[in-house]
């Protein structure tokens, strides 16, 4: 059997399936299981970017025998090889954080593991289908993942947060329905190479009404302003785990399917404008925002809308450096962000409130933490020697090139106001007087690796960018190159 | 009756009556305060958009897609088949509607358990 | 004034949406010619007969063409399940009632109740083991099935279904499913391909592993959405 990109969504499914099964043989091959799937699909995932990057053509997998735009296929590219990569290791990190997680093990950790293997599966599929409909389906499996994962723990008010993310949720698949059902009745296709192919032939009007109704569909799960509300209650009411899978996964898919409507779909002049507009209206809004919580998660989860916010606009400016250092920002967020939220819930899981208040001087009863924590802090805003810093000057630099100066001081102002309340919980961390409470729970074994190799990876790439610079220019080639996608694809 | 306003008779009714269904699911979803008439209210505009998909399919004249003896025979006799997709598209929205409306629904029973009441104003956290 | 602002808003949505169907004419072929064919449905229309030998061209495309969309959904609905249970999980506090229906209901819903049942599990069953020859398939099978049991829910304020027996059979259904993916993969074509001969035209055996897949189909969405109907009514703990 050869190693192909459908392992990435029929092994977690058969796993999924037969997870009910084995969890009446032995409860605990129930955690196991994610664990090794996802760890074999981190291993698929080296093997299939070797190939891709030495050949330099990317894996089009038909599906059921028949061949693009009759049937479904699944494209894996430098671009959407290089995302699926990043979402498999980030999901085999965050399954070894959570491996004896405590407040998991007391709730159905069956239930748990599926719908968090679904959640992962569901994101991928997103990135690695060529078909629109497709793409549909497998964002509906990721939304109802979603959904119930916020919802799981009962002492908090994670029903309330589930509800209002359901309601936006549907009214958006229900866009994103209406406008693949324009787009069929205009190109007679549902194949995304053929449709960009025959885009030209859409009247404009039509076309610009079909945008709007993907861009509405898609923007709430790429965190787009105004259809972002679900997003602070769902970071902070879900498990953590959940909370970093989110952040790593479901929103890098998010902002992939709006990109590929926009970049390779249809390629309207108006629509980078438009990227650009709101991704600064999402940036602003949300950075302030974050200023003003007091809660550790709801902070962190503002701030993960301001940095989509950045990438929207980074996406928006178009040109190839642009479109790298967005690369380079999903990269550096889905690392950070992740390792934020990690060390930020075993913090919030020793003190008695989840107010920032209540952190001062836990820094000093849990040094590693605190440094951990600090590290991802000075990264996110864009101190050097971090990773942060690189992403964040590349998109500087392409944004000056383009002679946008007034959106790189918007840029620079907001980098402040972020450096403001990262560097207020930090100082409460370290210098704040600490209360005389037991230490109750100490990492597992499974968080404090983790987090060390996402900290690792931060130094690394912090200090030697090329590393993945390579990657993510080629990436960026590839999802810039309209016509190489649509000929790779149908083959002319 | 004269064939072009049958015509237009066919097509307000059909598409007037599929995008009545989602305007009307869209006002129980914003207007009401009941978390169940809410979650009817998403189910009544998967309905509707359901109904649009199905309608953009037709052929006039057209019968099922369906290769039977019978469908051979009115094949071959010269009458068109409707267009296929959009129904195996809508089979799959059907289901994915079902199971939104299902974790909908659970979470409404849950709300309720917890705070003993299904209004929307009166669960504090729930505002917008 | 809440409501006014409301209205506006519905009237401009459908305004919006009616302007632009009204560009789509109702009743007109965007199909093209279906012996050329340039579009995808005119290509499933010319092509499944020969190719396939089935001859509903909808269960075609829903378990071959796009098989992979079906994969999918049944993947929703166990998740959907699965959500379901979750969110409902309790443990079972003591002198609180199992069940939410309190009495029993009238004679005649009893004894229709169970005279229809059967039939409409055959009912069912015919629908999606033939789904390939006439309208139907697995997910309308699976649904009038457990419409059946719901008939029964409602008339008998003890029916229980095992959880233990539903948990089985959508298990084994799913994995039948993947099984049969897999299997083409391992035949050297690709995922879903259907590797079974095709057999003729409008016979049961015809079409390959495409009545195969939604006869597991069927069973799935009858269990899981009995399983379903038996989570909101019972509120069964897990175990």
């Amino acid at each position: 059997m050869v190693i192909s990109p459908v392992h990435y969504i029929a092994l977690p499914l058969f796993a999924a399936f037969l997870m009910p099964l084995l969890a009446k043989v032995n409860r605990e091959l129930v955690k196991i299981i994610p664990g090794v799937v996802l760890v074999y699909l981190s291993v698929v995932s080296v093997i299939l970017m070797q190939q891709v990057v030495n050949t330099g053509q990317p894996i089009v997998e038909t599906l059921a025998g028949w061949q693009a735009p009759w049937g479904i296929n699944l494209v894996f590219s430098q671009f959407t090889g290089f995302l699926v990569s990043l979402m498999t290791f980030m999901a085999t990190l965050i399954w070894v954080f959570s491996y004896r997680f405590k407040k998991v093990d007391n709730e159905p950790a069956l239930k748990y593991y599926i719908l968090f293997m679904m959640l992962v599966t569901g994101s991928v599929g997103v990135v690695l289908t060529g078909d629109i409909f497709n793409m549909f389906v497998f964002m509906e499996i990721t939304a109802i993942a979603s959904y119930s994962l916020t919802s799981f723990y009962r002492d908090r008010d994670g029903a309330e947060a589930g509800f209002k993310y359901l309601l936006i949720g549907s009214l958006a698949s229900t866009f994103m329905l209406l406008a693949i059902l324009l787009l069929y009745t205009q190109v007679g296709t549902l194949n995304m190479a053929m449709i960009a192919e025959r885009m030209h032939t859409v009247p404009t009007g039509m076309k610009v009404t079909i945008l709007i109704l993907f861009v509405t569909g898609l923007g709430i799960e790429a965190e787009m302003f105004p259809l972002n509300g679900w997003a602070p209650d769902a970071y902070s009411q879900s498990p953590s785990p959940v909370g970093a899978t989110f952040a790593a996964l479901v929103v890098k898919a998010g902002v992939y399917s709006l990109i590929r409507v926009i970049f390779t779909l249809f390629d309207i002049q108006g629509a980078y404008q438009y990227l650009i507009v709101m991704g600064i209206i999402t940036l602003v809004i949300a950075e302030f925002a974050a200023m003003k919580q007091t809660n550790l998660k709801r902070m962190l989860a503002y701030s993960s809308i301001g940095q989509m916010g950045f990438v929207l606009i980074a996406f928006g400016i178009g040109t190839k450096e642009a479109v790298f250092g967005a690369l380079f920002l999903m990269f550096n967020h889905a690392v950070i962000k992740s390792l934020l939220f990690m060390s930020g819930s075993f913090f919030v899981y020793n003190s008695t409130s989840k107010e920032i208040n209540g952190l001062s001087g836990i820094g000093k009863k849990f040094p590693y933490m605190g440094f951990l924590f600090s590290l991802g802090a000075f990264a996110i805003v864009g101190l050097p020697p971090f990773s942060g810093f690189w992403s964040k000057l590349y998109i500087l630099i392409a944004a000056a090139d383009e002679s946008m100066l007034a959106l790189v001081a918007i840029i620079l102002m907001v980098s402040i106001v972020e450096i403001v309340y990262y560097f207020r919980v930090v100082a409460k961390l370290y210098f704040g007087k600490p209360t005389d409470e037991e230490v109750v729970h100490k990492p597992t074994f499974g968080g404090y690796f983790s987090m060390t190799v996402l900290a690792a990876v931060i130094l690394v790439v912090g200090f030697y960018p090329d590393l993945i610079t390579g990657f993510l220019h080629r990436a960026a080639d590839t999802l810039l190159d309209k016509g190489a996608y649509i000929s790779n694809v149908l083959g002319h | 009756m004269d064939p072009i306003i049958y015509n237009k008779i066919i097509t307000v009714g059909v598409y007037g009556s599929a995008i009545g269904l989602i305007l009307i699911g869209l006002y129980a979803v914003l207007v009401k305060k009941h978390l169940t008439k809410i979650v009817i209210g998403l189910s009544i505009i998967d309905s509707g958009v359901h109904l649009l998909f199905i309608a953009v399919g037709f052929i006039k004249g057209g019968t099922a897609p369906i290769f039977s003896p019978k469908g051979i025979e009115l094949v071959n006799g010269g009458a068109q088949m409707v267009d296929p997709v959009p129904q195996a598209l809508v089979l799959t929205a059907i289901v994915i509607g079902f199971g939104v409306t299902a974790v909908a629904l659970s979470l409404v029973i849950r709300l309720y358990r917890h705070h003993n009441t299904a209004r929307i104003d009166h669960i504090k956290s729930l505002k917008w | 004034m809440k409501k006014a602002f409301i209205i506006l808003l519905l009237v401009v949505v459908g305004w919006v949406l009616a302007d632009t169907f009204s560009q789509i004419t109702f009743g007109e072929s965007r199909l093209g010619d279906v012996k050329q064919p340039e579009t995808v449905g005119a290509y499933y229309l010319n092509n499944t007969v020969e190719k396939l030998s089935v001859a509903n061209v909808i269960t075609a495309i829903v378990v071959n063409y796009r098989g992979f969309d079906t994969l999918g959904e049944v993947t929703v609905l166990f998740l959907a399940a699965s959500g379901l249970a979750s969110i409902l999980y309790r443990r079972k506090e003591k002198g609180e009632h199992d069940v939410m229906i309190l009495k029993n209901s009238s004679q005649l819903l009893q004894t229709g109740a169970k005279l229809i049942f059967p039939a409409i599990l055959v009912l069912g069953a015919y629908v999606f083991i033939h789904g390939h020859l006439t309208p139907g398939g697995g997910f309308q099978g699976g649904a009038i099935i457990a419409s059946g049991f719901l008939l029964m829910f409602m008339a008998y304020k003890d029916y229980h279904v095992s959880h233990n027996v539903l948990t089985w059979v959508e298990s084994v259904a799913g994995i039948v499913f993947v099984s049969v993916g897999i299997w083409g993969l391992i035949s050297g074509a690709t995922f879903l391909e259907n590797v079974l001969g095709t057999g003729t035209l409008n016979d049961l055996i015809s079409g390959g592993v495409i009545p195969l897949i939604y006869i597991a189909v069927g069973f799935k969405v009858a269990a899981e959405l009995t399983g379903v109907l038996e989570t909101l009514l019972n509120f069964k703990t897990e175990k």
